[in-house]
């Protein structure tokens, strides 16, 4: 009854508004006992510095990424466009195929003629290189097609020309590259072989009468498929082959042809097709290369790993072709770092939407007369996206730990990155879809509109977990990278080192059967706890493996029948790897506020990695700690409520990034608004 | 005069009678800015912290102006300076004349585009903000209307009618109060010789990453076209305290991508910095040769744009160490219903 009076109270305000006073316009709504949009500026407190958080988060280049935003938000390329008194910035992914390949194409010409791109491949040192990722993070906050064209053609080619190529490769080809005189891309993946790169059919072989390669699609299953830039701009592209020299396949290599003339026409012997329209990344020109028999010069060859003399004779200073492989392969990291941060980044958007539009929007009342409860306060709100919060928070410090790594590297450390940004890439990229997918649902109906983009990104996204390396097959890798270190740590004087397998050396974490807030809150039972169930399993793993192996079968058939006990340990490394470059980045801070809150988010990330099935199925964890587990986790949710807002503000992404329901999303959708 | 505007602003605010402010200036100028003699009088005598008192105050009216939950009609008819665009520029309303003359001349004196500059300049089309704040240029009207400083021109003559239609109206409705103003409105046209029609290089130049590179990219035009304007604003630019060209760059950068609030409390940190003169006297060196002894010939220091660490500029933007000290208390608004074109500026 009480609600029914209300609902009579309002509409008859509606209906005896006071006509207009004024011959002129029709006069904006006035708002009655309606709803109104309370900014959560003005409501919520910040209780740290949020630029200090940001500094933390972003870690470098701060006033780069602030240009290059203003570059974004003050040009007509890439489509402003207001809403609700605010400009938001986001290519119209309404336009064909087509057109939004165009503007991509456009985009990129306007920020190379800025200079953006400078010293990208011809400079050296660490300072370019994060200052190329803290550009591509910037990038990929606007849009992934933009971000993937220029990956490709920076990271893929560009890198395979610094990394495969020798000098003379260096001297031709990597300036005309950064000055943008020819487009390269990266035609590895085949219709039949992608994760497989070994297996791949195309076949080159050597023309000792002309001195030239010869490269040849031989069936329908060896083409080239996925190949970005290739379908309409690519001038060039890094051919990954089998190499057959004398008769003998001397396994996978890499050359460089020319697909297409400087006036865009495909070259002769050339073959290429689009790959047609996809579920996101429209402004990708993805396309399909069939080689007729190409003949390119001896020089084409990339080999800074093996070579071939003009007589036809095939040299390397590497003889074994699992070596020879790896050596090839390990210098395309620098793409898997950049897709692992970048997910990240697209899960801080995600966040950014959801959190500030559940501090705005109102649902249901508890009691009659009381105005409507904002999403926020509710705890299973909290509990759907704060724990979310505390892992891309997790995953913001991972993504910086690998970055460093990448730019620090070493042939030492070369199998370590190998291992953490496969680890890290394939968490990064999961969670992302997951925190995406909450933040869809969080954000209701609205998280239906494109231009409200936290849905959107998931479509766009969701290639990540694919590229760069298949998500599984790069978790498997991880398992198998760690039962390489057990058996090496079994040897006589030898001990877990590196990967942060040290813990594997000390006895193993005791678990108080009791569990109170303090313990649960504290790091080092939290390490503790993580690093308990990746011992276990790794302990587990290596005894299935070794007891089929020991059955007769081969190493390879055990761990493909351990699949099972590989997936568990490789998300046991990677959310200690991960919990441990929070603990890490949260040792640097001088006691403040500003830490505590960190350390609120540190310890709903770890408790909530206890959630994770292992624990109960395994027994690290009793039916009641558990429960204490679960409890705690609600307790921390409400006390980061507060700081909700200033967590969000701190990821130093501009407003024109976000999207209108972030904001006025009352205005954003007037009346007055659609008629402009 | 701030501390006065202040009381009456928030007076008017409670007062449901009131529906809008009209705010004009008297004579030649809408308001030529801040008595910046007087600050510097003041710090000789009480120190730094009497300086960062008027700015205090300052740049609290700015902020409430900014937030104000009804329309602000700023009547821009002469000189609009410094000071003056922090009075009007954050206001609803603007009506720019053919007497106006705008500019934010601030690095010339060795202290940066303040009064929330970085937001509203920031806000400008492409780059023509650093533009401006970097080189202090002068805008008329048309130009005004143009890039947005200004959101109408009415002829000077008209202005006595547009105030007696807007008092006649007695409606906060910015729809109507924009639509009365229109009725008085002209479309100026640029002059000839605008910087306007100069926007294609003013965006390749100060979109560049470092003061020291807009100089450079700004001479490689001159080679190319032989143009007296790209010439001056090299001038200008050689002429500017270096320290006051790299911390304005920042601040405008930075501030475009942050709500008028946070530009104003860090706006507040960097002059406290500027008062305290820890990194560089250049403020006091300014206000000596171009407004006290008036010889125009400042000795900067540090005198070249190269022995300016970023360390040193990142500094500007941080707390100033000093127990008493403390950030920007803006007054409260949330008991205010502000209207949307307000909420979209926080």
């Amino acid at each position: 009854m009480d609600r029914a009076f209300q609902r009579t109270k309002v509409l008859t305000g509606h209906l005896l508004q006071s006509p207009p006073t004024s011959s002129f316009q029709t006069p904006s709504l006035s708002s009655n006992a309606c709803l109104n949009y309370s900014p959560p500026e003005l409501s919520e407190k910040y209780a740290f510095d949020i630029s200090d958080m940001r500094k933390l988060m972003d870690g470098h280049d701060l006033e780069e990424r602030d240009r290059l935003f203003g570059m974004i938000t003050q040009s007509k390329v890439f489509n402003p466009r207001v809403r609700g008194g605010k400009v938001f910035v986001s290519p119209d992914y309404n336009q064909s195929m087509e057109q939004q390949r165009e503007m991509t194409w456009k985009r990129i010409e306007y920020l190379f003629e800025r200079g953006v791109f400078q010293g990208w491949l011809t400079g050296e040192g660490e300072e370019v290189e994060m200052r190329r990722f803290a550009c591509f993070e910037v990038l990929g906050l606007f849009d992934h097609s933009i971000s993937i064209k220029l990956g490709v053609h920076f990271f893929l080619w560009g890198g395979a020309i610094q990394f495969f190529g020798t000098k003379h490769h260096h001297d031709k080809w990597l300036r005309d590259t950064e000055n943008y005189l020819i487009k390269g891309c990266f035609a590895m993946t085949e219709l039949g072989h992608g994760s497989n790169v070994r297996g791949i059919e195309t076949i080159t072989t050597y023309d000792s009468n002309t001195g030239e390669f010869v490269i040849n699609t031989p069936c329908e299953s060896a083409q080239k498929y996925w190949i970005g830039g290739a379908a309409n701009h690519a001038t060039h592209t890094i051919v990954f082959s089998q190499l057959n020299i004398n008769g003998t396949n001397q396994g996978v290599h890499a050359l460089i042809a020319q697909i297409r003339d400087a006036d865009g026409n495909v070259c002769p012997n050339i073959r290429i097709a689009d790959c047609g329209h996809k579920i996101g990344l429209n402004g990708v020109d993805n396309g399909r290369i069939w080689f007729d028999n190409v003949r390119v010069p001896r020089e084409n060859l990339l080999n800074s790993v093996a070579d071939v003399s003009p007589d036809g004779k095939y040299l390397s200073a590497i003889k074994d072709p699992d070596q020879r492989f790896a050596a090839f392969l390990a210098p395309l990291t620098a793409g898997r770092v950049n897709i692992a941060v970048n997910a990240v980044y697209q899960s801080k958007v995600g966040l950014a939407i959801a959190i500030r539009y559940a501090l705005t929007r109102r649902a249901f009342s508890l009691k009659p007369k009381e105005p409507e409860v904002l999403l926020l306060d509710y705890p299973s709100h909290q509990r759907r996206l704060l724990p979310l919060l505390a892992k891309t928070y997790a995953m913001s410090f991972g993504a910086n730990y690998l970055k460093m790594l990448y730019v620090k590297r070493t042939p030492q450390s070369n199998k370590i990155i190998h291992v953490v940004s496969s680890s890290f890439k394939a968490t990064f990229t999961w969670s992302n879809m997951q925190i995406l997918q909450e933040c869809r649902e969080a954000c209701g109906g609205q998280g239906l509109k494109t231009e409200n983009r936290v849905g959107h990104l998931k479509a766009e996204h969701d290639v990540q977990s694919t590229f760069e390396g298949d998500n599984n097959i790069l978790m498997q890798q991880v398992s198998k990278a760690l039962f390489a270190e057990y058996m090496a740590a079994q040897k006589p004087n030898k001990a877990f080192k590196g990967l942060g397998l040290e813990h594997m050396n000390k006895p193993c974490p005791v678990i108080p059967s009791q569990l109170t807030t303090t313990t649960l809150r504290c790091s080092q039972f939290q390490m503790d706890v993580l690093c308990l169930r990746e011992r276990d399993l790794l302990n587990r793993f290596v005894a299935e493996v070794s007891q089929c192996q020991a059955k007769g079968e081969s190493k390879e058939h055990a761990f493909i029948m351990s699949y099972q006990l590989a997936e568990d340990l490789g998300k046991a490394f990677s959310d200690r790897a991960i919990l441990q470059t929070f603990v890490e980045a949260e040792a640097t801070l001088a006691a403040c506020s500003l830490k505590d809150v960190l350390g609120m988010l540190r310890s709903l990330y770890a408790l909530n990695c206890l959630e994770d099935g292992a624990y109960l199925r395994y027994g690290y964890l009793s039916v009641e700690n558990a429960a204490t587990v679960r409890r705690e986790i609600t307790k921390i949710c409400s006390e980061l409520r507060p700081h909700a807002l200033a967590l969000v503000s701190s990821f130093g992404i501009p407003d024109a990034f976000l999207s209108p329901i972030a904001f006025n999303w009352i205005d954003a959708n007037s009346w007055s608004s659609a008629q402009h | 005069m701030i501390s006065r505007l202040l009381e009456l602003f928030l007076a008017y605010e409670e007062d449901p009678n009131v529906k809008l402010v009209i705010l004009k200036g008297k004579g030649r100028a809408f308001c030529a800015g801040g008595d910046v003699v007087a600050v510097v009088h003041d710090i000789w005598a009480g120190g730094w912290r009497a300086g960062a008192n008027f700015f205090m105050k300052e740049f609290s009216l700015n902020y409430l102006m900014a937030t104000y939950s009804k329309p602000q009609v700023s009547i821009l008819n002469g000189i609009v300076m410094g000071g003056g665009n922090g009075v009007s520029m954050h206001g609803r309303f603007r009506v720019a004349t053919e007497n106006s003359v705008f500019a934010m001349p601030e690095t010339a004196l060795g202290l940066f585009p303040d009064v929330g500059a970085s937001y509203f300049l920031s806000r400008l089309p492409g780059f023509f903000g650093e533009y401006v704040g970097l080189t202090g240029a002068r805008l008329d009207g048309a130009e005004m209307l143009a890039c947005g400083l200004a959101t109408h021109f009415v002829p000077s003559a008209k202005l006595p009618m547009v105030e007696a239609a807007l008092c006649d109206a007695d409606s906060s409705d910015p729809v109507i109060i924009s639509s009365i103003i229109d009725q008085y409105c002209e479309k100026p046209s640029l002059k000839e010789q605008t910087v306007y029609n100069r926007l294609d290089v003013i965006d390749r130049c100060f979109s560049q990453r470092t003061v020291e590179e807009i100089l450079s990219a700004l001479e490689r035009e001159v080679v190319d076209q032989r143009d007296g304007w790209i010439f001056a604003t090299i001038q200008t630019l050689k002429k500017a305290s270096p320290t006051s060209l790299k911390i304005s760059l920042r601040s405008i950068r930075v501030g475009r991508v942050q709500g008028v609030g946070a530009c104003l409390a860090r706006e507040y940190r960097m002059v406290c910095h500027v008062m305290r003169g820890e990194f560089s006297k250049d403020f006091f060196e300014g206000c000596r040769a171009i407004l006290l002894d008036k010889d125009k010939n400042p000795k900067w220091e540090p005198s070249k744009l190269e022995h300016i660490a970023d360390t040193t500029i990142d500094r500007y933007f941080s707390k100033v160490k000093d127990e008493d000290w403390e950030d920007l208390k803006p007054p409260t608004r949330s008991k205010f219903n502000l209207p949307p074109y307000v909420i979209a500026k926080l």
